[in-house]
């Protein structure tokens, strides 16, 4: 039976051919994720090797309630710590067996490259920090070291991409100030830093801009020759602990940087894993359909088969060894396309300056596992055919034509409708539910997935009972305007409802995703248009492109003739806690006072805003719910030891704070040193009788040396929002794209697959007269039905979903349904050209089909 | 019986061959299916083509019809030379000047009945002639089934069905392959009669392939054809005549009726 089952394979090579293809794809993103995820870890982790090379390594305590190790940000590891005093260093260094102690002095810069814009490489940190000649981590390769304010030394690949050389001037914001500086050296680090940019300072300078407060989060400790980790620690332990510093070897630092690594990139993978398996899915309808057709027409080889004593399982195991055959060609080809497709990624982030080192592994688990995933695949996706073939009755074998048993569809359309209604009822409820039914609002995630999982299978599963019906309708253009080739196409697409609602099933999914995300981001961008336009009263804002405005040009930006007030929005991460609660990590806001008179609009709910002038606190509603706070609570809100007491005197309604706690500036000010404290936003008021268009060129004029600036109206402020909701959406689009191309694929498959079974048709039609042109019409109507039909089920489904989101969501700023119709005609117009595009193979094909063969074709 | 008469110019005919050869493949396994064939078929009547298996009855029909193209000879339909056609000459001919019934396998299953027997109008774009359809679909019998798809129809029904079509754009010449091949007597006798009464009544020119004595009894006139040559003809054939005319035409006496019942080609 094997050997059967190979031949068939080897003398249909062509029919398997997009199947491999569809496991091909999908596996090459599978394996394309594992390896880019290999690669990113030895990248990074190799960074931590080379840049974190102490022997121990002394940092604060947790602070209450925190939770172990956090997720690394910028290198800075360990983020809810208690910072340690610098004093600690000489403490350290006086310890016998300590050769070298470095603290850890860095922070946020942007370094100005030669061509005046700041140096940013895509994701990777721009960072400052102290030359400490001890440190050997860091080499002075080339000139000398930064003595003072005005000199700095920049990493070899740093220099390169800012364009600037040893001698250049150039500027450098830090510490929130414009500083110009001399190039005066150049620092080798001791590995690959994937691209991150690197500026160091004299230590003198660095202390004041990143420990103004004489504290650092951790320091390095480097031992004598002969002194082991463990022995290092021991010595230290003691003189740490006096400063509530805890200690611990530069292995187990290293093993915890490595953890927060893995798990960042967990995320990643299993973000992209999720869009792999998508794709995988919609390449297990082309496998089922190719299998299916596959056994229809070889329904009288296999009765043959179990005429001459084969038993239905020998039948059952000879399609699923094909399948496997075609699940594991596929997966090999698609670990060879995963591991090309992360080379080719990386050539691309070397252009972009991230220099990616870790090799690309071809390694035995991304094989194994994607070789079994793929094969899984195709073997379940046979499984159902596999079943029907195994059935066939040996009596088949001697009838004449094979009668296409079409089993009632009865089964499918109740399961179906019941998954439907049960489903939409599931997502409407959610989002109609009154808040007052406290268990919908704390599991709506939970609930509209389960209810949208189950619309989506319901469609699929009644998708072939309603096909025949739908594709009608849509085919009626093309039946009356195209006289026989519209009903022949029509005949043909409604003949086997189950193959066409498979076929346009596999796209169904991908449009039905694309359509979600398309209404999701559109009404997003109308959501945040509405804040914008409701509750920044402000004639202008401004913003950075590193998310931080620097002090000093905000005070700039104040001095401006015409600018009647400026608002500065600062946040910064601390722990809050009500009285009974433990604290936990958020984000408070700092604002003066007097911007809510002029430049927010936010709802009091409760309260009195007023009160803030007297040091109380506002929060947010949403969150006041949650946590039950009420007005006239206190709340106590803390940060590296200093912490201060304030009531609630407001509840507010706000979008466009972004935290539950907001705080007047001077109370901020009280726990929020200035070195932790961001301030993203800064709202300009225009004074009275200056033109706002004027006030905008004056200030854009002031800020063009911090080249980070940007100064907008709210109409340009909505549209920059608005862009980095495309730009997200841009990226959905893309990993979504290859289970649609897949799904295109199975159009192509389908029809070529039933090219070949309506051979003798084809033959008969060309015999009685039909050209060639007409015959590819009519696979082309076929193909743009079938692909319409997917589009349109997989759209309404994913708008329909994506509808009830807004009023789930509405507290988390996503206030405003809006269609995308533009959006969704140009899916339709897309499907039409898709189905077009699907169609061109199989047409030649069809129309190449000699007809006296065709028509003696068995 | 009368000697092979086809005269040299083949005018005044519905369709003729000249010296038409066909071979398929090349040297060693080169099989001449025709071997300089010479033919006429008659305006208005009904002419049968019988031979032994493999005696190159389908390969002339195929040629006549331009379903294939001969290695040399002509070809003349309706006064058109099928030689000099391209293919989309070829195309537009099958639709407007040719009928052609296959031994099976005619109709297209996902249309009604009536719209296989339109369909060669509705193809070449073609208004349906309401008075012709009906005639022809009267002649047919199957008035009340033509809402009915090939699957809801029997063998002959579907048979007549590729008739009618084969008939409803008044082609120059119908040509059918063993158009009874697959059919019980009492359903060959239909269709027989039908493509008989086309001619007489409808005054339509077909020329059919068959085995079968009987169904060549139906004809005005039968060729016998042996090894790719035309080797003798019988006007208004009886069932008796023609078999006695069969054991005449066979290689080695044997009836190649009984010869082609064993191996259908
Ligand atoms: N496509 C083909 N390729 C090769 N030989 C063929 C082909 N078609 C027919 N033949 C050969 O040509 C001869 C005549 O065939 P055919 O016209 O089908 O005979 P008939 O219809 O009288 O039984 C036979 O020997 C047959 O094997
Ligand atoms: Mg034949």
């Amino acid at each position: 039976m094997g050997r059967v089952a190979l031949r068939g394979i080897r003398a249909h090579l062509v029919r398997f051919l997009l199947s491999v293809l569809a496991v091909a794809l999908g596996v090459a993103f599978v394996a394309g994720t594992f390896s880019l995820r290999t690669m990113l870890s030895s990248t990074f982790n190799s960074i931590v090797e080379t840049t974190m090379l102490g022997d121990a390594y002394a940092r604060g305590a947790l602070e209450d309630g925190a939770e172990g190790p956090s997720v690394a940000e910028g290198g800075d590891v360990g983020g809810a710590r208690e910072r340690i005093p610098l004093t600690l260093v000489e403490e350290l260094e006086a310890v016998d067996g300590v050769a070298t102690v470095v603290p850890d002095i860095a922070g946020q810069v942007v370094l100005v490259g030669a061509d005046g814009t700041a140096v940013i490489n895509t994701q990777a940190p721009s960072f400052g920090m102290a030359y400490d000649p001890d440190d050997p981590t860091m080499v002075l390769s080339d000139g000398r070291a930064p003595a003072t304010a005005g000199e700095v030394a920049l990493e070899t690949v740093t220099m390169e991409s800012a364009g600037l050389a040893i001698g250049d001037s150039t500027t450098v914001i830090v510490g929130g100030a414009l500083v110009p500086v001399e190039v005066v050296g150049e620092i080798s680090g001791s590995g690959p830093l994937a691209g991150a940019t690197i500026t160091t300072f004299d230590e003198q300078t660095a202390l004041e801009v990143f420990a103004p407060d004489g504290k650092t989060a951790t320091i390095a400790v480097y031992a004598e020759d002969g002194v082991d980790q463990a022995e290092l620690v021991d010595a230290i332990e003691s003189v740490a602990a006096a400063d509530d510093a805890e200690v611990l070897t530069g292995d187990l630092m290293r093993e915890e940087a490595s953890a927060s690594i893995e798990e960042a990139l967990g995320f990643v993978e299993t973000f992209l894993l999720v869009f792999a398996a998508i794709s995988l899915f919609v390449g297990a309808f082309i496998i089922a359909n190719t299998f299916t057709m596959s056994v229809r027409q070889r329904m009288r080889e296999l009765a043959l088969l179990r005429a001459v004593g084969a038993s239905p399982t020998q039948v059952f195991a000879s399609v699923l060894i094909q399948a496997a055959v075609v699940g594991v060609l596929g997966s090999l080809a698609g670990v060879a396309g995963g591991l090309g497709l992360v080379s080719l990624l990386r050539v691309v982030f070397e252009q972009m300056g991230m220099d990616l080192t870790g090799s690309i592994p071809l390694d035995g688990f991304t094989v194994v596992v994607s070789v079994l995933i793929g094969t899984v695949v195709s073997v379940v996706a046979a499984a159902l055919p596999a079943r029907r073939a195994a059935l066939v009755p040996p009596v088949e074998a001697m009838r004449d034509d094979v009668a296409d048993v079409e089993h009632s569809l009865r089964t499918r359309a109740v399961v179906g409708l019941l998954l439907l209604v049960l489903g939409g009822a599931t997502v409407a409820f959610t989002a109609l539910a009154p808040d007052s039914i406290t268990w919908v609002a704390d599991n709506a995630g939970v609930m509209l997935g389960v209810g949208a999982g189950a619309v989506v299978i319901g469609m699929l599963a009644i998708a072939p009972v309603i096909a025949r019906t739908t594709l009608r309708i849509m085919a009626a253009p093309f039946v009356a305007g195209l006289k026989p080739i519209g009903t022949l196409a029509r005949g043909n697409v409604t003949r086997n409802p189950r193959r066409t609602a498979s076929t346009a099933g596999a796209l169904m999914i991908g449009m039905a995703l694309v359509g979600a995300a398309s209404v999701l981001a559109a009404s997003t961008q109308a959501s945040t248009a509405t804040i914008v336009e409701d509750e920044f009263t402000g004639d202008l804002i401004v913003q950075s492109a590193t998310y931080a405005i620097p002090q000093e040009a905000i005070d700039t930006m104040a001095d401006v003739d015409g600018v009647g007030s400026a608002d500065a929005i600062a946040f910064a991460s601390v722990r809050i806690a009500a009285e009974g609660e433990e604290p936990a990590s958020d984000y408070v806001i700092g604002v003066e006072t007097v911007a809510f008179d002029r430049a927010l609009n936010v709802t009091v709910v409760d309260g009195d805003l007023a009160s803030l002038d007297s040091g109380e606190a506002a929060v947010k509603r949403a969150d006041a719910e949650n946590r039950d706070w009420q007005v006239g609570d206190e709340l106590t809100v803390s940060l590296d030891g200093a912490s201060v007491t304030v009531p609630i005197g407001a509840i507010i309604d706000t979008r466009a704070l972004g935290s539950p706690v907001i705080l007047p500036m001077d109370v901020y000010e009280r726990v929020v040193p200035a070195t932790a404290s961001t301030v993203d936003t800064v709202i300009i008021e225009a004074a009275d009788g200056v033109a706002v268009a004027d006030l905008q060129a004056d200030l854009t004029e002031t800020v063009k040396p911090y080249v980070i600036l940007s100064v907008m109206d709210q109409e340009a402020f909505a549209s920059t929002l608005a862009d980095q909701v495309d730009q997200v959406l841009t990226i959905l689009y893309a990993l979504l794209g290859l289970s649609i191309v897949i799904a295109v694929l199975g159009i192509v498959n389908t029809l070529a697959l039933s090219v070949i079974e309506r051979t003798r048709e084809i033959g008969l039609l060309r015999a009685v007269g039909l050209g060639r042109l007409q015959l590819a019409g009519t696979v082309t109507i076929e193909s743009v039905l079938t692909a319409v039909f997917g589009t349109v089920t997989g759209v309404l489904v994913g708008v329909g979903l994506a509808s009830a989101l807004p009023a789930v969501y509405a507290d988390e700023g996503l206030t405003a349904l809006v269609i995308p119709w533009a959006s969704l005609g140009w899916m339709l117009a897309l499907a039409v050209v898709v189905g077009m595009l699907a169609a061109v193979w199989p047409a030649v094909r069809a129309a190449r089909l000699p007809v006296l063969e065709a028509v003696s074709y068995e | 019986m009368r000697a092979l008469a086809a005269d040299l110019t083949g005018a005044g005919h519905i369709a003729s061959a000249r010296g038409l050869v066909k071979v398929y493949g090349k040297g060693e396994t080169a099989v001449r299916a025709l071997d300089g064939v010479d033919v006429d078929f008659a305006r208005g009547e009904l002419t049968a083509i019988m031979g032994p298996s493999g005696s190159g009855k389908s390969t002339l029909m195929h040629c006549m019809a331009g379903l294939d193209t001969p290695t040399s000879g002509t070809v003349l339909v309706g006064g058109e030379d099928v030689g000099r056609m391209n293919q989309r000459a070829l195309t537009k001919l099958r639709r407007t000047r040719l009928g052609f019934v296959f031994q099976a396998f005619n109709l297209i299953p996902t249309l009604t009945a009536e719209e296989n027997i339109t369909l060669p109008l509705d193809i070449a774009r073609a208004s349906v002639d309401r008075e012709w359809f009906d005639l022809v679909v009267d002649a047919v019998g199957l008035r009340d089934r033509l809402d009915h798809r090939p699957n809801e129809l029997s063998g002959g029904q579907q048979q007549r069905v590729a008739c009618a079509r084969a008939l409803v754009s008044r082609p120059a010449v119908v040509f059918a392959d063993e158009p009874t091949g697959n059919l019980d007597s009492r359903s060959s006798g239909e269709v027989l009669g039908f493509l008989r009464r086309s001619v007489d009544d409808l005054a339509q020119s077909v020329v059919m392939v068959t085995h079968d004595p009987t169904a060549a009894s139906y004809a005005h006139r039968v060729l016998f054809l042996a090894d790719g040559r035309l080797v003798g003809e019988l006007e208004a054939p009886t069932p008796e005549t023609v078999l006695e005319a069969l054991r005449a035409y066979s290689p080695a006496g044997r009836p190649a009726g009984q010869h082609a019942a064993q191996v259908r080609a």
